[in-house]
């Protein structure tokens, strides 16, 4: 794509989440989502084939359906209200139909049918740039309603987001459609905290960002997209799958990586609201996001999977594409527990 | 202490000296089977003193020895009740084992162990009268066991035969079953009245309900053979004749009834136990009669005969008629028991036969046994004035004369006249006709060891009925006046029984049936009972417990509860989840219709 374009649309995508985050009246926000939509249909269009018209038709039907329900219930807000400031909302109605909207957004279950067919369309730097910045808005705004959400519904979507994420993942060996089941789960744990402590919604969001980043990373790394493919990686770059498992056991919550911190202060915090059922089902069926992140771990780094001969040679050249910050997120995706204490930098 | 307390104990200590003297050399020569026999003919006499005391004075003594154990308020003493049971019981035990005794002398004369033998009848009849003298529960579970104990060892005398093996150990198994009543009433009595003495339980529970009742009759029906857990009694005929006319015709098989007549007081009043106690025992009464009428080893007649006897027992103590039951328990023991010496004279004297279709003609050839056993079998049946009319006219007049169960009199009116058809049966083959044995017979009866004891028994036979029911105080009040028919019912059976079987036995020497009847099979397999019971429960349980161990819980429990069914609920949750249609415009038009419904719905409920 012409430089000039790629760099525009770049700048809308971030200028748009800015201006979300820093709205405080309900027209701009909405403003913002609109661009943030408009700006990432081209750059999922990139390579033109059907499966991205595809992807991209769908993204838009679903984030463009989520915008008009937002604006409906900003609406009702003013009719109730009589202001447009983005704070709690006054009316029940328009109160779920934020949510719902926000859902869509997100990918929320039961919305969350458009994740991986969309993911799976795209190339997987736009995908990395769907399921982690794509996310930042939303929440966003979900932190500033949140003293008027409801607690049935939001409680009920984000266990059923866990569960379908957990599930759906089981059955899969395209390794972006494991990345958005995984996004699926990852959003249920942040918003089944946002009414307890919206605080560990945020600190949820940052380390998940920065896992998914990594994970994306040394998957581009080697353009793998199925788990065969990444099952050769230790022909090409073999320390990449010490670090391909690491970062799995992370997002899987496993002690004493990065991972677990979140985990550990959402069950902490729902606890203590005397809660038990709901973090013990929760922490459960984790174990499912777990089990096929250890099957990819387990062909990428505990076997060696048999190639042909000329593979064995690519490990004596040179990478050629470049990693982007690479080491810097895998070591903070896997040695940022003892920093647990510094999340109150985010009060 | 008086005459009547020493001359108790000293019966029963007398009989302990014969086994300890079994440690020195007495043990080794022949002189041990006079001794052992002499001790028991000295306790009878002695024990003939505290009997007529009692007759004389109608005085009971209960005497309390040593104090064995306490715990908490739980005391447990060495006691002996001495009252009109166990008075009147201990003479006419120990009067039959001497003559056995004596019998055995000349039966068992070429064993060589046959010292041992004699040491084994002691303990039995030891541990026999600890059973009938106890006071309280736990004595008397020790007699109990005891003559279990004794009477598989001496079932399984003749060791190196398997069938003598196998039915010891089924004796001691249908016993156990028994003991399983016996220990739960023990333990009933124990927690709801917190002793195990007769006289603390008649005390405080006068109306006890019906589970220690129930384990009680268990424990009857185990012991005394009554139809469930009977097969035991035909197949311990497998010991030697003295063993079988000593435990299973006169003291073993009778303690079962022994115990529901100690306990009688408690049944008084409970209608349904003593209804249950009464179609037991008309069931095994007729049951075990049709069984004899087509058996063909002589021993074997005479005990089910004997089985017979002891239901119709049972059913005496259903009509609530314990003493009438306790007298034909005595009277029984000396014809049973002279009905046993019998079929070992000719057994003996016939080379060891014991087929009575391989008998006969020993009417001439045998004078003094045929006496003796033609009064038996007539003393048996209840011909009048002989023995057995004294106690078994009295209970078939009670019965025809109480407000009882009609089904469970007729039963017990048909064994009646069953008991003279086998009596007879047993009289023509081996007595009458032609004999049917090997012509080389070494035939005699002239060892005075063989000849005095059935002499003594026949004169009990004929004379203790009448001796015992003059002698011995009524506790209940006789019937007086009954109807006629009433009154002859027993003795018309009897005479039925006996034509019918004398005009069919005759046919047998004419007519010849070609193929065996249904019914004819029925009877000489015992009723199917043990070919059905001996082989099916057995392989059901233990298929059972292994399919327990294995398939439950092995493979159920620790395989497929957890993880295989996760497995399976996480493959198909999988395959649910990420299979999708991509079925759009229906899901958007699902999508609207669900929100304008409910924003409707909850904005203007009305």
């Amino acid at each position: 794509m012409n430089p000039l374009i790629s760099i525009t649309l770049l700048m809308t995508l971030i200028l748009s989440t800015m201006i979300v985050m820093i709205s405080s009246h309900w027209l701009f926000a909405w403003i913002g989502l609109e661009m943030n939509m408009m700006a990432i249909i081209p750059i999922m269009m990139k390579k033109p084939s059907p499966r991205a018209t595809e992807a991209s038709t769908k993204y838009f039907l679903t984030q463009a359906t989520a915008s008009t329900l937002l604006m409906l219930a900003v609406i009702l807000n003013l009719m109730h209200s009589g202001q447009w400031t983005i704070m709690k909302l006054f009316d029940p109605t328009a109160s779920a139909l934020m949510t719902m909207a926000l859902a869509i957004k997100l990918g929320l279950s039961p919305f969350h049918f458009w994740v991986p067919e969309v993911t799976q369309g795209i190339p997987l730097t736009t995908g990395l740039i769907l399921l982690t910045w794509q996310k930042i808005a939303p929440i966003s705004i979900l932190y500033q309603i949140s003293p008027s959400i409801n607690l049935h519904l939001m409680i009920t979507m984000s266990f059923l987001s866990i569960l379908i994420g957990g599930w759906g993942g089981l059955n899969q060996t395209q390794l972006r459609k494991i990345m958005a089941y995984s996004s699926i789960a990852h959003m249920g744990w942040m918003t089944s905290i946002l009414l307890y402590n919206s605080t560990l919604t945020l600190l949820n969001l940052l380390i998940y960002i920065i896992m998914t980043f990594t994970m994306f990373m040394l998957l581009i790394q080697n353009t793998t997209t199925t788990t065969l493919l990444l099952s050769q990686t230790w022909n090409t770059t073999p320390v990449m799958t010490t670090f391909t498992m690491l970062t799995l056991l992370s997002m899987g919550g496993l002690p004493p990586l990065t991972g677990f911190m979140p985990k550990w202060m959402i069950i902490q915090e729902l606890t203590k609201n005397d809660t038990l059922i709901l973090p013990t089902l929760m922490a459960v069926t984790a174990l499912l996001n777990l089990y096929f992140y250890m099957r990819l771990a387990y062909s990428t780094a505990l076997t060696l999977f048999p190639s042909t001969n000329n593979m064995k040679m690519k490990w004596q050249f040179h990478p050629t594409k470049q990693m982007t910050l690479l080491p810097t997120a895998i070591v903070l995706s896997t040695m940022l527990l003892p920093l647990t204490p510094t999340y109150y930098i985010l009060l | 202490m008086d005459l009547f307390t020493s001359s108790t104990l000293l019966t029963l200590l007398m009989l302990i000296t014969p086994i300890m003297a079994s440690s020195t050399n007495l043990y080794k020569n022949s002189n041990y089977q006079h001794y052992v026999k002499n001790m028991t003919l000295s306790a009878f006499i002695i024990s003939l003193i505290p009997m007529t005391m009692f007759i004389h004075t109608n005085q009971e003594m209960l005497i309390s020895n040593w104090h064995w154990i306490t715990i908490h308020t739980f005391k447990l003493t060495l006691s002996f009740k001495m009252d009109y049971f166990s008075l009147m019981f201990m003479p006419v035990a120990l009067f039959i084992t001497w003559s056995i005794m004596e019998f055995s002398m000349w039966y068992m004369h070429s064993d060589p162990n046959i010292n041992q033998f004699f040491k084994y009848l002691l303990i039995f009849l030891i541990t026999m009268l600890i059973l009938v003298t106890a006071n309280n529960l736990f004595q008397l579970l020790v007699g109990w066991e005891g003559v279990g104990i004794m009477s598989f060892l001496l079932i399984g005398w003749w060791f190196g035969r398997t069938d003598a093996n196998t039915a010891a150990l089924q004796a001691i198994l249908y016993n156990r079953i028994g003991d399983i009543g016996f220990l739960l009433s023990m333990a009933w009595f124990l927690s709801n009245t917190n002793s195990w003495d007769l006289q603390q339980i008649f005390v405080l529970s006068q109306n006890p309900s019906n589970l220690p009742l129930m384990g009680l009759t268990l424990a009857a029906a185990g012991k005394s053979a009554q139809f469930g857990l009977h097969p035991w009694l035909p197949s311990a005929m497998e010991g030697p004749t003295p063993v079988s006319a000593l435990l299973h015709s006169s003291t073993m098989v009778v303690a079962g009834v022994f115990l529901l007549i100690r306990f009688s007081p408690l049944m008084e009043n409970n209608k349904p136990i003593q209804t249950m106690m009464l179609s037991l025992g008309a069931l095994t009464t007729l049951f075990t009669a049709i069984c004899a009428l087509t058996q063909n080893d002589i021993k074997k007649i005479i005990a089910f005969s004997t089985s017979s006897q002891l239901g119709l027992m049972m059913v005496t103590v259903g009509l609530n008629q314990p003493h009438l039951a306790f007298l034909h328990i005595c009277t029984h023991a000396f014809f049973k028991a002279m009905l046993f010496l019998c079929s070992g004279s000719i057994i003996h004297n016939l080379n060891n036969e014991q087929d009575i279709r391989k008998m006969g003609g020993l009417y001439k050839i045998l004078p003094f046994t045929t006496t003796a056993l033609i009064t038996g079998c007539l003393a048996l049946t209840g011909v009048p004035f002989l023995t057995g009319f004294y106690s078994k006219d009295p209970i078939i007049e009670a019965a025809t004369s109480s407000y009882t169960n009609a089904w469970a009199l007729l039963l017990t009116l048909i064994a009646t006249s069953l008991t003279a058809v086998y009596s007879t049966r047993i009289i023509f083959y081996t007595l009458l006709e032609q004999p049917r044995f090997s012509p080389l017979m070494n035939i005699n009866e002239t060892n005075p060891a063989l000849i005095n004891p059935i002499k003594r028994l026949l004169v009990g036979s004929i004379f203790a009925g009448f001796i015992l029911s003059n002698n011995m105080p009524p506790m209940t009040t006789p019937l007086m006046t009954m109807p006629l028919h009433l009154k002859l019912t027993a003795l018309m059976v009897t005479t039925l029984g006996f034509i019918i079987a004398l005009e069919i036995n005759t046919y047998s020497k004419n007519l010849k049936y070609p193929h065996l009847s249904n019914f004819t099979n029925f009877s000489t397999l015992l009723g199917y009972f043990p070919t059905i019971m001996h082989r099916l429960p057995p392989h059901l349980i233990l298929t059972m417990g292994q399919k327990l161990a294995t398939s439950l819980l092995d493979l159920t429990w620790t395989e497929i509860i957890l993880p295989k069914t996760m497995t399976s609920i996480q493959l198909k949750a999988s395959l649910l989840t990420s299979n999708q249609k991509g079925l759009i415009k229906l899901y958007f038009l699902s999508f609207l219709i669900t929100m304008t419904l409910v924003m409707l719905l909850f904005n203007y409920p009305e």
